[in-house]
């Protein structure tokens, strides 16, 4: 079996003097749906913001990120994104100003994508059909569900590799939740790798291979699901003790 | 008929309002920053064209472009000064910074031109034209229809294609734009490079109007402030009637009240407008 998609090692985070994240290892492996759950303040924005070099604050990153066994780590944010590592931020994440359709003609061209898949507008329209009745709102007119459906598609415009989330399912309607998760396990089974960083630990459970469990921006204990909702840290932080 | 040639003198040097403030439209729209020396880079402007024709002897229409190459390196050579200011949006010093730039292209230009007044004549503004008792020169409808076609031009540009896409990208969200792929940079340093091309653009056409000397900005970035923010600071069109209103404002206060009091009247006209609005008439993000 070949190496992970995507890896990071000694990945450290800094917020002035403050140690933000302090992740030993981590690696995703293809195919491969990882769920990063943990309370407010944990790190897992900023785990994943790492990852993809990118933050809204000036922190100080250092360490080493790869996707697929090469190091990534000295490129700006848009290279990584080129080479195939995408982050969907977590609330805005799509452009409010700009049509559905305008979201969608990404600014990194498929020519980037050197064989790694890059999502026709026909096959998004197929997998989002609300998004086709859409084609010329703007974003801003959009739904919560709707956004995030947008902002996944714009991702997946972009020939991901390895594809980060960040709380996608933060603002909508419980049932809204399952569908937006059940699209992620669907991209998976399809051949996507997915890092998915979420606060709600129950809806994420069912959909994912893998859970990770950071706290105080250190990752407490990871493995297969099964193994990790029996975890009594797991099960009485975030599933009410009923493991 | 003074009415009439007031209206026309109106709505020229309303174009030349609007096409003067271009530039920083779009700057301010996009990157959401100011440039101080925006007035200097008018003045460099009109004095590379004044030297491209009087030194060496080239058409007007060769010294429109030199004048815009100019504008292009100093606006290139500027934003890469400041990128680390632009990034991280800091305001207050990229405004002291750009004051001093304006101080250094003005020293520059006194140096290089001389600091008596000059006279850009060009093919078109020694040509007259008569209408009845109006009276305007080809260079004024020179100004009228460059204008017209840089703002239809700039529109175009900025809704229809994927560089345009881009701009409103980093207008809306730089940083969401880096998660798109977008060198956030590279928009900056083009938007730059654009300001200096189109105050450029706008000093070889709207300068030969009046004397030039290297002492001159000052007027032209109270203009160009007015303007952007009557128009909704970002808004192309906004500008353009923004413009074109200050435009007829100053010709008939100029001729009816005062002319030495149509600056003050102007930002009279700025603050009551802001008060009312406080987003300016057609406040838009985006550049459109």
């Amino acid at each position: 079996m070949s190496g992970p998609v995507l890896e990071a090692e000694g990945l450290e985070v800094r917020y002035g003097g403050n140690l933000a994240l302090s992740v030993d290892r981590l690696a995703i492996a293809e195919g491969e749906l990882v769920g990063v759950v943990g309370a407010n303040g944990a790190g897992k924005s900023t785990l994943v913001n790492a990852l993809a070099g990118w933050s809204r604050g000036e922190p100080k990153a250092s360490g080493t990120v790869r996707l697929d066994g090469r190091d990534v780590s000295a490129l700006r944010t848009p290279d990584r994104v080129k080479a195939g590592l995408l982050l969907i931020p977590e609330s805005r994440l799509i452009f409010a100003t700009l049509t559905v359709d305008e979201n969608l003609a990404h600014a990194a061209h498929p020519r980037h994508a050197q064989g790694r898949r890059a999502w026709s507008t026909d096959e998004i329209f197929d997998l989002f059909p609300n998004l086709a009745s859409r084609r010329g709102h703007l974003g801003g007119q959009l739904s919560g569900g709707e956004r995030q459906m947008l902002g996944i598609a714009r991702a997946l415009r972009l020939a991901p590799r390895a594809l980060m989330l960040d709380e996608p399912s933060i603002g909508l309607a419980p049932r809204l939740v399952s569908t937006v998760l059940e699209t992620i396990r669907a991209l998976v089974d399809d051949g996507l790798t997915v890092l998915l960083v979420e606060q709600n630990v129950k809806a994420t459970i069912p959909v994912v291979d893998r859970l990770v469990l950071l706290e105080r921006g250190r990752i407490l204990a990871q493995g297969p699901t099964a193994q990790m909702q029996d975890d009594p840290r797991i099960a009485e932080a975030y599933l009410g003790g009923s493991a | 008929m003074n009415f009439a040639q007031q209206a026309l003198n109106g709505l020229i040097l309303g174009h030349a309002f609007a096409l003067i403030a271009i530039g920083w439209t779009v700057l301010l729209g996009t990157a959401r920053l100011v440039n101080f020396a925006h007035g200097q880079m008018y003045m460099i402007g009109a004095f590379v064209a004044w030297f491209v024709m009087s030194a060496w002897g080239l058409p007007y229409l060769l010294a429109v472009p030199a004048a815009m190459l100019a504008g292009v390196i100093i606006g290139w050579i500027m934003q890469r000064t400041l990128l680390r200011l632009t990034i991280r949006q800091d305001l207050v010093s990229i405004m002291i910074v750009t004051l001093g730039f304006g101080h250094l292209l003005e020293g520059a230009a006194g140096l290089s031109f001389g600091s008596t007044g000059q006279i850009l004549d060009t093919p078109l503004s020694l040509r007259d034209i008569y209408i009845g008792d109006l009276w305007i020169t080809w260079q004024d409808v020179a100004i009228v229809v460059v204008t017209i076609v840089v703002f239809i031009a700039l529109k175009l540009v900025l809704e229809r294609t994927h560089l345009g896409r881009l701009v409103r990208m980093v207008a809306e969200d730089p940083k969401l734009a880096l998660l798109a792929g977008v060198d956030v940079r590279r928009v900056y340093l083009g938007v730059f490079a654009f300001e200096g091309a189109a105050v450029a653009l706008a000093a070889a056409v709207v300068a030969p109007r009046t004397p030039i000397l290297t002492s001159m900005g000052f007027q032209e970035v109270i203009i160009t402030f007015v303007v952007v923010v009557l128009g909704g600071i970002g808004s192309v069109t906004g500008s353009y009637l923004a413009g074109l209103g200050l435009g007829f404002f100053t010709a008939f206060f100029g001729a009816y009240v005062s002319q030495a009091y149509a600056t003050a009247a102007m930002f009279g006209v700025l603050i009551v407008v802001l008060a009312l609005r406080p987003g300016g008439l057609a406040a838009r993000a985006g550049g459109r």
